[in-house]
């Protein structure tokens, strides 16, 4: 069902782009910023279905690559998405119909809106993966076999790369590294596709879903937080404690790490290890996975029921650890190769938690 | 040898004054009204009454001087001026002008034009392209002679200063020597925006913390005090005059920070919530090892989001001078008070209005006053004080994030209002002369300066760049008036900047000294 975004219900958007970014994909704040300007300049921004849209119509997968802390110093230009569907449309023979989040989690769920107002041109109820995951080649996409190539890139100061990789992997791998010398963040639009291939290789209803999330959140504190996660994504609390352990590892370009928490109340007497590579992948109790990717975990502060971004952990903050089943495709053999624990490194099997219901 | 410390606090209706001695007894104190919006009155009084009550002029060598704590008069109670918005970093930014997320009557008031021009660095600090100073004169030139103050921010200033430095030059060629210049890496850290919108406040609140130290300096010298003259700081520290006229917003909402410093001071417990009763509203914030815990994240001032570092603390918008709404079925507190002006107005005192007071009087937690309350009003009214303890409740619940078992440290003029028993607290303290908790926090705070820098995260580069925080905040703090010979490096923070292929990291130092 095609509704509008507009100065009302943005910020209802980046509460739930900012849990769905699962403790990574930057803060969405800047991008309802950005949106809000655009909006007012250029009038709110059509969320269409793909069963809306023709058959052969041009889909532009778009967002941020990088690093979030940077493109909150060198703001957007506004013009990149211009940019990437003008180069798109060149390399497709086709101009952009509509455009996509290819990442609703965090700034990534934002920063298009602001992109279509300004291009006029409707964004899809729809994204690359359900949640945020920090490879490029992580998509949906990927799994349905719809290649990333060709990768458009621009920095919001003229600087235009296309990058055709042999597969998605190296085509994530020299974005990164393009990224790195264009400012340490661009603008990426990948996955080209027409709408008919789109409707069974993306994952549909995000943007709603983000919003229904941001609506059930909006009362604030703790409770209504867990009360959303519970009813909007099918998620349940796994542990309620304060930190008692954090260890930030590697020197890439990742924050890697576990944060450890101690259970209080209710939990008084369990311990809950959280691994984290940007985004919260693994949760572990008395040495079993209790939930992991592809579900969503997400850490609230037990103070303000706010979503934690995993560089904000401190030792001492009292949290709550959620966890909700992430979208369907991950859970393929494919998706799970693409995603699943032994894709971050970890020598354990995806377990599908009992009593979740499984997202569609 | 001149020791004793004197601490005002100029409120919204009356005037606090203390005066500490070296042996950290207070010798004196007074409340005075506040006189007239603006005009010091209240400064020089409560100094006066200070030196009546037996104060040697002689012996004071420290005052300092703190403003309300009403953070949403910021703008009304520091007067502003304007300012012309200066942005180095086009094409890139422009998808948020300067001052887009303003509320507009702020932005009109504030605002003489904006301009974002070429320029701006990369987070290595590598230029991404030379400044346009041609720009910034034309467009100065333009504005003629509407400006008061420039304020100047830069993509990537925190770790490549030069292109601010160089508009500041442009600017002061082209306005003179005189003309207040805020740079932004002077200001805050990385994020653009609510650095730059900092940035505009310390040039907006320039004039109003000229006019203070104005002040000051006249109400202690009509009282032949020759003494070292300090403004207290946003984070429970002191800083110069001097140095408060370059860094204004370092002040505007100071409050809280100076009650939970003074309630530290007069409790000596250093972890503790502390609770500080007005006459409008009350804050609740933390104190760990007896610093306020600061609130991670951007600052909300004035509706405008800002990087402006100030203690975690709570706004509770009740004080015994709210007024209760007793007519309704629905208890309704506030927003309307009439502050401590209760005489003659609120029931206890004969006058028409219940108030916040008159519940507390009615359940017993205070005897005020000269009237009996009596009847429908004493039911409506425990219900108001019912309603008042859960509001409070929350609020300590929240600060403790309703997990350790702390101290209540309660303090303000309105300390009776808080019951015993609250929100899970361990005990509730209530230390004597905690109704001047605000001043004397202003008198005993230690003068702090901070510093920041980004560096790869290297372990080389990593030393080099911590020497130089440390270093830099050590000079912030000497410049801020700390004694040289005592000041020491208090917090190191150390952030890792994610998602990069050359890891960088942030270094932030702050050094703390008692004053020289």
């Amino acid at each position: 069902m095609a509704f509008n975004l507009d100065a009302l219900n943005l910020r209802a958007l980046a509460r739930g782009c900012a849990v769905l970014g699962t403790g990574a994909g930057g803060d969405p704040d800047l991008g309802v910023v950005m949106a809000q300007h655009a909006i007012a300049e250029h009038g709110p921004v059509a969320v269409v279905d793909l069963a809306d849209l023709d058959d052969h119509a041009c889909v532009m997968p778009c967002g941020m690559i990088g690093a979030p802390t940077i493109a909150s110093e060198r703001i957007w230009s506004g013009d990149e998405g211009a940019v990437l569907a003008g180069i798109f449309a060149a390399l497709h023979g086709a101009p952009v119909a509509a455009l996509m989040c290819f990442q609703i989690g965090g700034a990534n769920g934002l920063l298009p809106v602001t992109w279509a107002a300004r291009c006029g041109l409707p964004l899809i109820d729809a994204d690359g993966m359900g949640r945020t995951f920090s490879g490029l080649h992580q998509q949906a996409m990927h799994v349905a076999g719809v290649s990333a190539s060709p990768v458009a890139l621009t920095d919001g100061r003229d600087n235009t790369l296309v990058l055709r990789a042999t597969d998605d992997v190296w085509a994530a791998r020299l974005a990164g590294d393009a990224a790195a010398s264009l400012g340490g963040v661009c603008a990426a639009a990948l996955c080209g596709m027409p709408v008919v291939r789109a409707r069974d290789a993306v994952v549909t209803g995000t943007v709603s879903l983000a919003l229904r999330l941001g609506d059930a959140l909006a009362e604030g504190g703790i409770g209504s937080a867990l009360a959303a996660v519970e009813q909007v994504l099918g998620g349940e609390l796994l542990i309620e404690g304060k930190i008692v352990d954090l260890e930030r590892r590697g020197d890439g370009d990742l924050v890697e790490g576990s944060a450890t928490v101690q259970g209080s109340g209710a939990a008084v007497g369990r311990q809950l290890r959280l691994e984290l590579q940007n985004e919260y992948l693994l949760a572990f109790e008395d040495g079993e996975v209790r939930a992991g990717v592809p579900d969503i975990l997400c850490v609230f502060a037990t103070d303000t029921g706010e979503p934690m971004a995993s560089e904000t952990l401190r030792y001492g903050q009292a949290v709550a650890v959620v966890a909700a089943p992430g979208p369907a495709v991950w859970r393929s053999p494919r998706g799970l190769e693409t995603v699943g624990p032994r894709a971050f490194g970890y020598d354990v099997d995806y377990v599908p938690r009992a009593g979740a219901q499984a997202r569609a | 040898m001149p020791d004793i410390r004197v601490g005002v606090v100029s409120g919204a209706s009356s005037t606090d004054a203390v005066a500490i001695d070296g042996r950290h007894r207070i010798v004196a104190s007074t409340t005075v009204p506040a006189g007239p919006d603006g005009s010091g009155a209240g400064i020089a009084a409560a100094i006066g009454a200070l030196v009546d009550d037996g104060v040697d002029p002689s012996r004071v060598r420290w005052v300092t001087l703190g403003t309300g704590r009403e953070r949403r008069n910021v703008v009304a109670a520091h007067g502003v001026r304007k300012v012309a918005v200066i942005r180095i970093g086009a094409p890139l930014t422009l998808a948020v002008p300067p001052l887009a997320t303003w509320p507009d009557a702020l932005r009109d008031e504030v605002c003489a034009g904006a301009i974002v021009v070429r320029g701006g660095a990369e987070y290595d600090g590598r230029p991404v392209s030379a400044l346009d100073t041609d720009a910034v004169a034309a467009f100065l030139g333009a504005l003629g002679g509407s400006v008061d103050a420039v304020a100047i921010t830069g993509v990537f200033s925190p770790v490549a200063p030069e292109q601010e430095a160089a508009a500041a030059a442009v600017t002061r060629r082209r306005l003179g020597p005189a003309v207040h210049v805020s740079m932004s890496h002077e200001i805050g850290s990385i994020g653009l925006l609510e650095r730059e919108n900092a940035t505009v406040f310390n040039a907006a609140l320039a004039g109003g913390t000229a006019r203070l130290a104005a002040l000051l300096r006249a109400a202690t010298a009509e009282h032949a005090i020759d003494a070292e003259l300090f403004f207290t700081q946003n984070d429970g520290t002191l800083m110069a005059v001097e140095h408060a006229l370059r860094f204004p917003a370092l002040m505007i909402a100071a409050g809280p920070g100076m009650s939970m410093r003074g309630a530290a001071q007069l409790s000596g417990v250093g972890d503790a919530v502390v609770v500080d009763v007005g006459g409008q509203s009350t804050s609740v914030g933390v104190l760990v090892s007896g610093v306020p815990r600061e609130r991670t994240g951007s600052t909300d001032i004035a509706g405008v989001r800002t990087s402006l570092r100030l203690p975690d603390a709570r706004h509770v918008p009740v004080g015994v001078g709210s007024v209760v709404a007793l007519d309704s079925g629905e208890v309704a507190i506030g927003p309307a008070s009439i502050g401590f002006d209760l005489a003659g107005r609120a029931l206890a005192f004969g006058g028409t209005l219940a108030t916040v007071a008159d519940a507390a009087v009615a359940g017993g937690r205070v005897a005020l006053g000269s009237h009996d309350v009596q009847g429908a009003a004493r039911r409506g009214l425990a219900r108001a004080l019912k309603r008042v303890d859960e509001d409070l409740a929350v609020a300590v619940e929240r600060a403790t994030a309703g997990r350790a078992v702390t101290p209540l440290v309660v303090v303000g003029a309105g300390h009776w209002l808080v019951p015993d028993e609250l929100g899970g607290a361990s005990e509730v303290i209530r230390p004597p002369d905690g109704a001047l908790a605000h001043a004397i926090g202003a008198a005993m705070a230690l003068v702090s300066g901070q510093a920041e820098r980004i560096c790869p995260r290297r372990p080389d580069r990593r030393r080099a760049a911590l020497e130089e925080a440390r270093a830099a905040a050590l000079a912030r703090a000497i410049d801020a008036g700390a004694d040289p010979a005592s000041v020491e490096v208090s917090e190191v923070e150390e952030v890792p900047l994610t998602h990069l292929l050359r890891p960088a990291l942030r270094i932030r130092v702050r050094a703390v000294g008692p004053p020289a």
